[in-house]
């Protein structure tokens, strides 16, 4: 056995040990002694205390299981856990046993009872859009990201301070965005069209990769990769029933709207068909109008750098820059001057670190931070 | 023990080990030395992040792995050319901070699930016994039918395995099969 392996093994016989009932304050010294010992038996000790933590989430899994017995494995893939599309729960936090859940045995039968239930349940959404299912949410705080793949196999990626709820259904992936921006890399399934509603607007695509930023009334789309359709969330609340019914009955029709209906229901520029965007689109949406700007790709993948904790900025007022960093920041950089505000900045910068951000203008301009409270503001030197 | 380095050391290093160590299956020629080079890496950034905490975790763990295996290749006089060319591209890859591995709830369940189901059926028993049903060592031997040094065996090495497969790459690398072996013998014999 090689020298890890053997303070692995130590490590994990001291924490044996540790959960055991009768351990002692001179056990604990002694656990102490040999953790100071060497930085190699605290390394070891950690990585495991911190797995062998995990381990009592799989309770999760206990209910219904009678005491000692151990229930096979496989009985789990058909766990509520593990396909939102099944259920209404939150995502699991903590290793509390799932609410009602039944036997082992049981559970196939109550996969499909939970199958044949969202069918419906699909449906009813199909026809009355605002009865939002209650999927999964997931949401960040200021500053933070985090990646969520899902059942169907996209993966979603919010941004700081965002909020978004999680529908996947028979006949579409549902995904309503509370607040903040999120980037969506689309599983292909052209029986399920991922639609991205973001207020008054909503982005259709099949498979592709595009995300979706939401700003008061405002809400743009950068599309990366594929095609996707950005139309409003009114007219196409016709337009979504028709879709459902589209597949199976045929007095659905066409699965579009007609000009005229579409007229009917107040849109202009956004009606009926709303405006498809390629890769390499940047749209701004906001009202009836929709402003779309074509950028070449990598430019496109700078304005998603967020993705990777950095903002990137190419020759933009400072006042731009400033707001940027403001959403990744409980303390907010404020500007006093509107000289200040238009002084053209370029840079990559991590999202979080402002003040490293403003040292640089500090050095770099004429200009001034000072700090109260929970504000910074910059002002002419 | 300092509670809040270790949670950061789990948080920031420990996301990283299987990138970590599928680098060091890549680099190193002998994939024996995989889990003591992993050890001696983490001692070391350990050991700095006591005194400050690096800014870029990621990077720092790679730039601490980077100078081990340079050193230990004066020594050993033997590393493969691959990872010299290897070592350029990773300078640039690893500043980029991905929430790849910051797990919600649900995905860190997924995964336990996923290294419970990996475990050999007798130590998944005993794992579960333990952890799940909370039955003492010695109620776990008494029902299974085995002396209670073999439900301690069983639980180092679930707890090993478990550590593995949560924190290092995802398929079957180097140092999970090389404990998986060594554990499958061993075991019954001390029934």
């Amino acid at each position: 056995m090689d020298k890890s392996s053997q303070t692995e093994e130590q490590a994990a016989r001291w924490l044996l040990k540790k959960d055991a009932p009768n351990w002692s304050e001179s056990d604990q010294q002694a656990l102490n002694e040999w953790l100071e010992s060497s930085t190699a038996n605290t390394v070891a000790f950690v990585r495991l205390e911190a797995a062998w933590q995990q381990t009592r989430r799989l309770k999760a899994f206990r209910a219904g299981t009678a005491k000692g017995s151990v229930p096979s494995p496989d009985d789990w893939q058909f766990s509520p856990f593990f396909d939102e599309r099944q259920t209404g729960m939150e995502p699991v936090t903590d290793g509390a046993p799932a609410p009602g859940a039944t036997p082992a045995r049981q559970r196939v039968g109550l996969y499909r009872t939970l199958a044949a239930a969202t069918l419906v349940l699909g449906l009813i959404v199909g026809t009355t859009w605002y009865f939002w299912p209650a999927g999964p949410t997931y949401q960040t705080p200021v500053g933070g990201t985090e990646s969520v793949p899902m059942s169907d196999g996209s993966n979603v990626t919010l941004n700081t301070n965002t909020k978004i709820q999680v529908a996947l259904t028979e006949t579409e992936r549902a995904i309503q965005l509370d607040r903040g921006e999120a980037f969506f890399e689309v599983a292909k399934d052209p029986h399920r069209p991922f639609i991205v509603s973001a207020g008054r607007k909503r982005v259709v695509a099949v498979g592709t990769k595009f995300s979706v930023e939401r700003e008061g009334d405002e809400v743009r789309v950068v599309v990366s990769e594929g095609t996707v359709r950005i139309e409003d969330a009114t007219a196409s609340r016709a337009a979504h029933s028709v879709h459902l019914f589209g597949a199976g009955a045929s007095k659905a029709g066409t699965p579009r709207l007609p000009e005229g209906e579409s007229q009917a229901t107040g849109g202009e520029s956004l009606a009926g068909e709303g405006v498809v965007l390629s890769a390499g689109s940047v749209a701004r949406a906001q009202g009836d109008s929709v402003l779309v700007q074509e950028k070449p790709l990598p430019e496109v993948e700078e304005d998603l750098s967020w993705r990777n904790g950095y903002l990137i900025f190419h020759d933009v007022p400072l006042a731009e820059a400033v707001a940027e960093f403001n959403r990744y920041n409980v303390r907010k950089i404020k500007i006093d001057d509107s000289a200040v505000a238009s002084i053209k900045v370029s840079g990559r910068f991590r999202s979080t670190n402002f003040e490293a951000f403003v040292r640089l203008l500090e050095d770099g301009f004429a200009i001034r931070a000072q700090t109260t409270g929970d504000q910074i503001v910059l002002s002419r030197r | 023990m300092d509670e809040p380095l270790n949670a950061w050391f789990v948080r920031e290093v420990l996301a990283h080990e299987g990138a970590l160590v599928r680098y060091l299956a890549r680099t190193w020629p002998n994939r024996d030395e995989v889990p003591d080079l992993r050890q001696e890496i983490y001692v070391r950034v350990y050991e700095a992040a006591r005194k400050v905490r690096p800014t870029y975790p990621k990077s720092f763990l790679f730039t601490t792995a980077r100078h081990l295996i340079s050193d230990r290749a004066r020594h050993a006089r033997v590393v493969s050319i691959e990872a010299a060319g290897d070592l350029d591209v990773l300078n640039v890859l690893v500043d980029e901070v991905s929430p790849e591995r910051r797990l919600d709830g649900r995905q860190e369940l997924k995964r336990v699930a996923h290294a419970f189901r990996l475990l050999p059926p007798r130590c998944r028993e005993v794992v579960w016994l333990r952890r799940v049903d909370e039955m003492s060592q010695k109620e776990v031997a008494k029902r299974l039918g085995i002396s209670v040094k073999t439900v301690e065996c069983h639980l180092v090495k679930g707890m090993r395995l478990v550590a593995d497969a949560l924190f290092g790459p995802d398929e079957q690398a180097g140092p999970r099969s090389v404990i998986a072996n060594e554990s499958e013998h061993g075991q019954e014999q001390s029934d």
